[in-house]
């Protein structure tokens, strides 16, 4: 039987009184292109805080390819890469120097670091202004920035927050590229979007989560086909409007918008 | 118009008032207030110490007549006011107001709002205690001035306030870019030469013709009459002697100085309202052929986590203008010891000592606050596949380098001024750092996990520590220079060896110290890992 990239067992969060994250039970497997979706505070970055280290569960337990996160932090970090929410930038460094940290950190020799980068930062079209700090890079290179070094030690498994916001149509074709030659190359790929679009057109399976409770997995036949007997025609948008249910204000005015 | 203005200054108060009713609602924040009226009972005390002994000098010398002498109590003030924010970046902050951009405040609010900002600040009020001293001290005297002398010393204290934030935005605007830095390092150069010749020309002519001296003086004090803290003395000295159109003519003068420091000040904020942009970001440029990037460091006997931490660490400081100030202020406060002649020619041993054990201090802000400049990074950190306590052991390391750096700068500034210090004092001196810094690594480490603050590596007045840092720090130079001075005390001799060997033995136990530390330190940052985040990554 094939490891799990990524598994959990009642992953639970609480913040105080606040169940942020409910006995969550996920599965993905090696390979996955995952999106994991949600509406707005349904526990989605608290959940890959939690799968990368960022944040400590308050119970259950997290296995990435097959070993304990909680036990083993640093040998499971040796073969993951994340794009947190916050980027994780050190932003008085130049896009060189912290491809360089970064790489040398993660235990890459020196010549290996530095090619991977040089490589890197052409990918990502950042390297015709080598000596710009990353402070005043704009919010899109700033994200392909934290994508460079989420992959810069060839991880087996990719943790990325909402990759695609504030990017542009550009920008995001050129991460598009590169995330699926990593699944190409048998690399597992676990995301959070807003861009249902998108989210559509690359992943394979899905996960939605919705007041800290994991309420529909699998591939997105399955979801579609769990969705009910015209579930084979919806998108993605539509699933998840069904599954979460919807509480819009459709109808409803602001009293003093004309 | 005015209405508009004033009710959106109010708003302003009330959103710092939410901001500070929402900090206090855990117990970290709790913990903070405490401290912040801990330091400010401290600062009032010293206000208020100071404002009952500068009003007294004031009510002699106007009761003896000798009423130019209050210039020599504004001088001091005067200089407290403009220095202290410099040479003291951790006690001093001002609050970004530039985020009140985006709403639609005209530029006189914009401008009200940042004076407000700062006029709370330590020194402001300090210096405005200590004046309202001479009012008071000055008005028992001579009653009949007191509307004058209270107009005299408002303006005087409105010059001081705008003149301090105006020395504030313009050193941020400077220190900001390369090209502006490098002028400011080369006339700070130049300083130290001109401060260079005061010692030994007020010695010459102490030491000379008394003759010369006096006349010295008497050039030099219708010098001092024409800048504002003379212009201030001036004007209540004419007054209390009757002559009220020549001392309304020095507070026109007053009056003119504070003018132009507004109107100094108003061009850098006239700049930020416009949403100006500090960065050193040039126009864009060619392709660089990737041959043309230079190296992560190769440094000899240093690899793995902790070097490439510590690499890190200096390439920040040295993007820091506010930090890299802050390193040359001992060499700065060595050629002030020389030029007030604190440390007479027969004891200068005491000098080395002394200005080592004030960059340790001043270098506590870094030790302190060691996560305060990772912004967003602290989250790379915590990702990454290395231990806590490399990250932290990188970043004491590169402050150890630059402590080391500045002790060799302090001591080859000590032997050029002075006289290279003996053997004995430069070895009791070592053994003390190797004393002393461990123990304020060890707390460093403790407090930055426990008490973050997010810094701005760019902006002067954004330096400032956590003020419960600030408070513990205190407490523990007080402890550690308390230590030093009993050792001292203890060996008391003709050479400073027996000292040395004190040291030596309570350096081995701060050290260990410091390792125990160390390795418990994986454990604090994983517990702390939310908060630690939390605070840093505060926009």
């Amino acid at each position: 039987m094939d490891v799990p990239a990524v598994s959990t067992e009642n992953l639970t969060r609480r913040f105080g009184q606040l169940v942020a994250v409910e006995n969550v039970n996920l599965r993905v497997s090696a390979g996955q292109f995952f999106g994991f979706l949600g509406p707005n505070g349904a526990g989605k970055s608290t959940t890959i805080k939690m799968l990368t280290g960022l944040l400590a569960p308050s119970a259950g337990t997290i296995e990435i390819l097959g070993v304990d996160l909680l036990e083993n932090a640093v040998e499971v970090k040796r073969q993951i890469g994340v794009v947190p929410e916050g980027m994780a930038l050190f932003t008085r460094l130049t896009g060189w120097e912290y491809l360089n940290f970064v790489g040398r950190m993660y235990g890459l020799d020196r010549a290996t670091t530095r090619s991977r980068a040089e490589e890197l930062l052409d990918f990502m079209q950042l390297a015709d202004q080598p000596k710009k700090l990353i402070a005043d890079y704009s919010h899109g290179m700033q994200k392909k920035l934290a994508l460079a070094a989420a992959v810069i030690h060839s991880p087996k498994v990719l943790f990325l927050d909402e990759p695609f916001e504030g990017v542009d149509a550009i920008a995001a074709g050129t991460l598009k590229i590169m995330l699926q030659s990593m699944i190409a190359r048998g690399a597992t790929i676990f995301l959070t979007s807003h861009v249902l679009e998108i989210v559509e057109r690359l992943c394979s399976h899905v996960a939605i989560i919705d007041k800290g409770r994991l309420v529909a997995q699998g591939s997105l036949e399955e979801l579609r086909a769990g969705a009910g007997s015209d579930g084979g025609k919806m998108t993605l948008e539509e699933i998840l409007l069904r599954i979460v249910g919807t509480t819009q204000s459709v109808g409803r005015e602001l009293s003093w918008l004309e | 118009m005015a209405g508009m203005t004033r009710e959106r200054i109010a708003a302003i108060a009330l959103l710092r008032w939410h901001l500070f009713a929402n900090t206090i609602r855990t117990t970290r924040g709790q913990l903070e207030l405490i401290s912040r009226i801990i330091v400010g009972l401290l600062l009032l005390a010293g206000g208020v110490g100071g404002a009952f002994g500068f009003g007294t000098a004031a009510w002699y010398f106007v009761s003896h007549g000798n009423t130019e002498w209050l210039a020599l109590l504004l001088w001091p003030v005067f200089a407290f006011w403009q220095l202290f924010p410099i040479f003291s970046a951790a006690f001093s902050e001002t609050a970004d107001s530039s985020t009140l951009l985006r709403y639609p405040l005209s530029y006189s609010a914009y401008f009200l709002v940042r004076m407000a900002y700062g006029a709370f600040d330590p020194t402001s009020l300090m210096g405005g205690l200590w004046l309202m001293g001479i009012g008071i001290g000055t008005s028992l005297a001579a009653p009949h001035v007191l509307p004058i002398v209270a107009l005299t010393l408002l303006t005087f204290a409105l010059f001081n306030l705008v003149l301090s934030r105006t020395i504030f935005a313009w050193l941020e605007r400077w220190l900001a870019q390369r090209k502006t830095r490098e002028i400011l390092g080369v006339l700070f150069i130049g300083a130290i030469l001109c401060i260079q010749l005061v010692g030994p020309l007020l010695r010459h002519y102490e030491h000379g013709n008394r003759g010369q001296m006096l006349r010295l003086v008497a050039e030099i004090v219708p010098a001092e009459r024409v800048l504002p803290p003379g212009l201030a003395a001036a004007a209540i000295a004419r007054s209390l002697e009757g002559r009220i159109r020549t001392g309304f003519l020095y507070f026109s003068v007053l009056c003119g100085y504070s003018a132009a420091a507004i109107l100094l000040l108003s061009v850098r904020v006239r700049q930020e309202y416009r949403g100006e942009n500090l960065s050193e970001a040039g126009p864009r440029a060619e392709t660089a052929p990737a041959g043309n990037l230079a190296n992560s460091w190769d440094l000899p006997a240093f690899s793995g986590p902790a070097a490439l931490v510590m690499e890190k660490e200096l390439r920040y400081l040295s993007r820091s203008g506010p930090m890299l100030f802050t390193l040359i202020v001992p060499l700065f406060m060595l050629l002030i010891f020389r030029s007030n002649g604190a440390f007479p020619h027969q004891k200068p041993d005491l000098v080395f000592p002394a200005v080592a054990a004030y960059t340790l201090i001043l270098l506590t802000n870094l030790i302190y606050n060691n996560f305060g400049g990772d912004g967003t990074g602290i989250q790379f950190y915590f990702a990454s596949p290395v231990e806590f306590r490399e990250i932290v052991a990188g970043k004491n390391l590169a402050h150890v380098l630059i402590l080391l750096f500045e002790i060799v700068v302090a001591w080859a500034g000590v032997s050029w001024i002075y006289k290279p210090p003996s053997a004995d004092v430069m070895a009791a001196t070592l053994a003390a750092i190797l004393f002393a810094a461990p123990v304020n690594l060890a707390t460093g480490n403790l407090l930055s996990l426990y008490f973050p603050k997010r810094i701005e590596a760019s902006a002067f007045g954004r330096q400032r520590a956590s003020p419960t840092t600030v408070l513990a720090s205190f407490g523990i130079q007080v402890l550690v220079m308390g230590t030093a001075a009993l050792v001292l005390w203890l060996s008391h001799g003709p050479t400073y060896w027996t000292a040395t060997v004190i040291f030596l033995v309570l350096a081995a136990c701060s050290l260990t110290g410091y390792l125990l530390g160390l390795a418990r330190v994986d454990y604090i940052a994983l517990a702390r890992r939310e908060n630690l985040m939390r605070e840093l990554m505060r926009a």
